[in-house]
């Protein structure tokens, strides 16, 4: 007990000092030549959404590591702080003070779940401090303040281009869905989907419900089935949507399959089985693409962690930090409000998960990808450009 | 809410009805000799469906063996393997707390269901659903069409193993001398006791036979419907299972039968008036239920209340 009370207060006093420091730092501004330019990132290291974390966290180690070998910015090289949220809301958010307040970052990079961007944004539009979402699609995230930015797309832009997909590409007419009713994601990109497939012109026959944890589906597609729609979407995560495929072919409905980038996991196709293989779902970038950008940052990230980039938040952390870095580096000085504008003012950034810039809401204006399941993996089918859907 | 479909939903209904059964049954006859809820019940399923996991992916070769042969050993590995750790659990977390307080018991429970939880992590990893082959679940797919009633042969073989076993286990109880002496032990323990049934025994025998059940169950669900596995993928079904066996009577075998049916139905049917999304509020509406009007549930005794 007593050792713990004493180490305590000696964390507590460096801790002391070090925020004195890092207050001189701060008051030195711009003029501090030697110094370091202190950038923070918030991401999942422990915890159910790990994985995410961790790439995006390489991600965005690789970008400082490149921006600092090409010179820095203001003759200064940047100093790359993570904190830990370990999936959870109220730890991101007790991080991001922590940055905020005692590391005196100049932008927060981070999270790749929408729950633990909103009170880490929050924080940092109190304190008007500029955050870059990673992989946080949920809509209202980018609504907090002007100082709330995303390198992703939003889930507004997602629906809506998988129903162009699916209408156009298709040519589905009477569509189908399956909604996670426990996951605001799910209900939000069904609702999108819906609005934007009518708007287009086609029909949503049946939305059937379930709850996440649910494993027996046949009653649900039992019902769709009645229906006789021509294609059905799953706006849910792929723990469900794996059983979901593989018991379509129990009740003998053969429909292509889409959905959002809640299918991103290899796990989907294990337990897909046959059901899942020739469906369809957007996400951020692919592997494979052959785009030069994604061949560089693919080999770059190998080299330095010893194998390509599991999910697509690498390269999303990647964009994210890039555009941060050049941001600092475009702005008058590394100073809060200027770097900010920077980053409102970003266009035609050439990365890793296309080319794109900021919109007027904050959010990137970019292309989505569409990638379909086949046996050995997630192919890239067509890049839809990005364009403007109201919900 | 379309007519039509009724039949086919009441298939799957029964599908999952038997599943339930097959996993109240041991919450019924563990309370039944020990009038205690054994909340660790729903996690030996979750280690059933897990040993049927790694007898078809790990331990057998799934590509050259008769696909036949492989269920049935995936079957027997799982029901051994979860009576085993039935017994396990009685002999050191149950026995030594004999003629302790009830509520000792139920704590302890809870205990041993959060250590097979969580505990559970450092042994199994996050698995794919079990599979008789490569990507393909030839099982699910052949289907039997009767009546326009589209059955499919995972169905077929979750009735007639359902069948089987529930037919086995009643001759057992009814005919045997240890299912008399079961019997006895849950008229009155300590009576039986004094008779010279040596209730250790027995009540070791009622761990061994509804760990194997419960383990039947996870075997069947895990390969039939292609959920990736978790430690928690015993919680939901288990706490669904406790409602049966308390809709039908906590202490009665036929009752948690019944009552493991009418939950499947009852789910099926919210989902069936396009309620999906509150499928599993029916269990706990059921329960309040039955707490509010009939307390000992449709077939128990008065005297048995949860």
């Amino acid at each position: 007990m007593n050792f713990t009370k004493q180490s305590s207060l000696a964390a507590a006093a460096s801790m002391a000092v070090l925020g004195a420091l890092a207050g001189c730092n701060g008051s030195g501004g711009s003029g501090g030549g030697a110094d370091k330019i202190k950038v923070g990132m918030i991401a999942s290291l422990n915890g159910e959404l790990k994985p995410w974390g961790e790439d995006s966290m390489r991600g965005a180690q690789l970008a400082v590591e490149e921006f600092n070998a090409a010179g820095g910015a203001h003759g200064q090289q940047i100093d790359l702080i993570v904190e830990d949220t370990a999936s959870k809301p109220e730890q991101g958010k007790s991080a991001t003070e922590k940055l905020v307040d005692q590391d005196k970052v100049v932008a927060v990079i981070g999270e790749v779940a929408s729950g633990i961007t909103q009170p880490s944004a929050q924080v940092c539009q109190q304190n008007q401090v500029p955050i870059m979402a990673v992989g946080a699609t949920r809509v209202d995230v980018t609504e907090i303040g002007d100082y709330v930015f995303r390198a992703c797309f939003t889930d507004n832009f997602q629906g809506a281009a998988m129903a162009r997909f699916a209408y156009d590409d298709l040519h589905l007419r009477k569509v189908a869905m399956m909604t996670d009713k426990s996951q605001p994601y799910s209900t939000g990109l069904s609702d999108i989907f819906r609005k934007a497939f009518t708007s287009f012109g086609g029909q949503i026959v049946d939305e059937e419900f379930y709850e996440k944890g649910t494993i027996d589906f046949k009653a649900q597609l039992t019902n769709i089935k009645a229906k006789n729609p021509d294609g059905l979407f799953c706006s849910g995560y792929f723990n469900e949507v794996g059983p979901i495929a593989r018991q379509t072919e129990v009740v003998g409905l053969k429909v292509p399959m889409i959905g959002g980038d809640g299918w991103d996991s290899k796990e989907l196709i294990q337990s897909g089985g046959t059901g899942i293989l020739g469906s369809f779902y957007s996400n951020h970038y692919s592997n494979l693409e052959d785009r030069p950008e994604v061949k560089k940052f693919v080999d770059a990230f190998t080299k330095k962690f010893g194998s390509a980039p599991a999910t697509a938040m690498g390269a999303l952390g990647y964009d994210a930090t890039m555009i941060v870095l050049n941001a600092i580096k475009n702005a008058p000085s590394a100073d809060r409000t200027a770097v900010k504008d920077a980053i409102a003012a970003t266009k035609d950034y050439k990365g890793v998960t296309g080319t794109f810039g900021m919109g007027p809401d904050r959010n990137a204006e970019k292309p989505i990808l569409v990638l379909k399941v086949t046996k050995d993996g997630f192919v890239p089918e067509k890049q839809i450009p990005f364009f403007k859907f109201e919900g | 809410m379309n007519w039509d479909l009724l039949p086919q939903q009441l298939v799957i209904g029964i599908q999952l009805g038997a599943i339930y059964a097959l996993i109240a049954l041991g919450y019924t006859m563990v309370y039944g000799v020990l009038r205690l809820i054994n909340f660790a019940h729903g996690d030996v399923y979750m280690v059933g469906a897990y040993l049927a996991y790694y007898t078809s992916m790990q331990w057998f070769n799934r590509e050259s063996m008769n696909p036949y042969v492989l269920l049935i050993s995936m079957l027997v590995v799982a029901m051994v393997g979860c009576a085993l750790l039935g017994l396990l659990i009685e002999r050191f977390a149950y026995r030594p707390l004999r003629g302790a307080p009830r509520s000792s018991l139920l704590i302890t429970a809870i205990g041993v269901s959060l250590l097979l939880e969580h505990g559970g992590l450092l042994v199994f990893k996050t698995a794919p659903p079990p599979s008789i082959h490569e990507s393909v679940n030839v099982l699910a797919k052949n289907s039997l069409v009767v009546f326009g009633l589209r059955i499919d042969s995972a169905q077929l073989a979750v009735f007639v193993v359902t069948l089987i076993l529930m037919l086995l286990l009643w001759q057992f109880v009814t005919r045997t001398k240890t299912g008399r002496a079961m019997r006895a032990v849950s008229h009155d323990f300590d009576t039986a006791a004094l008779m010279g049934v040596d209730v250790n025994r027995i009540v070791a025998v009622t761990f061994v036979i509804g760990s194997s059940l419960a383990a039947a169950g996870g075997m069947m669900n895990a390969t039939a419907l292609g959920t990736p596995l978790t430690t928690f993928y015993g919680l939901i079904p288990g706490v669904k299972a406790f409602v049966a066996a308390v809709l039908g009577g906590i202490g009665n075998i036929p009752g948690a039968v019944v009552g493991g049916f009418i939950m499947g139905i009852c789910e099926v049917l919210v989902v069936w008036a396009g309620y999906g999304g509150y499928r599993d509020a029916v269990a706990f509406v059921i329960l309040i239920g039955i707490l509010m009007f009939k307390p000992s549930g449709l077939f128990g005794s008065a005297a048995e209340k949860v």
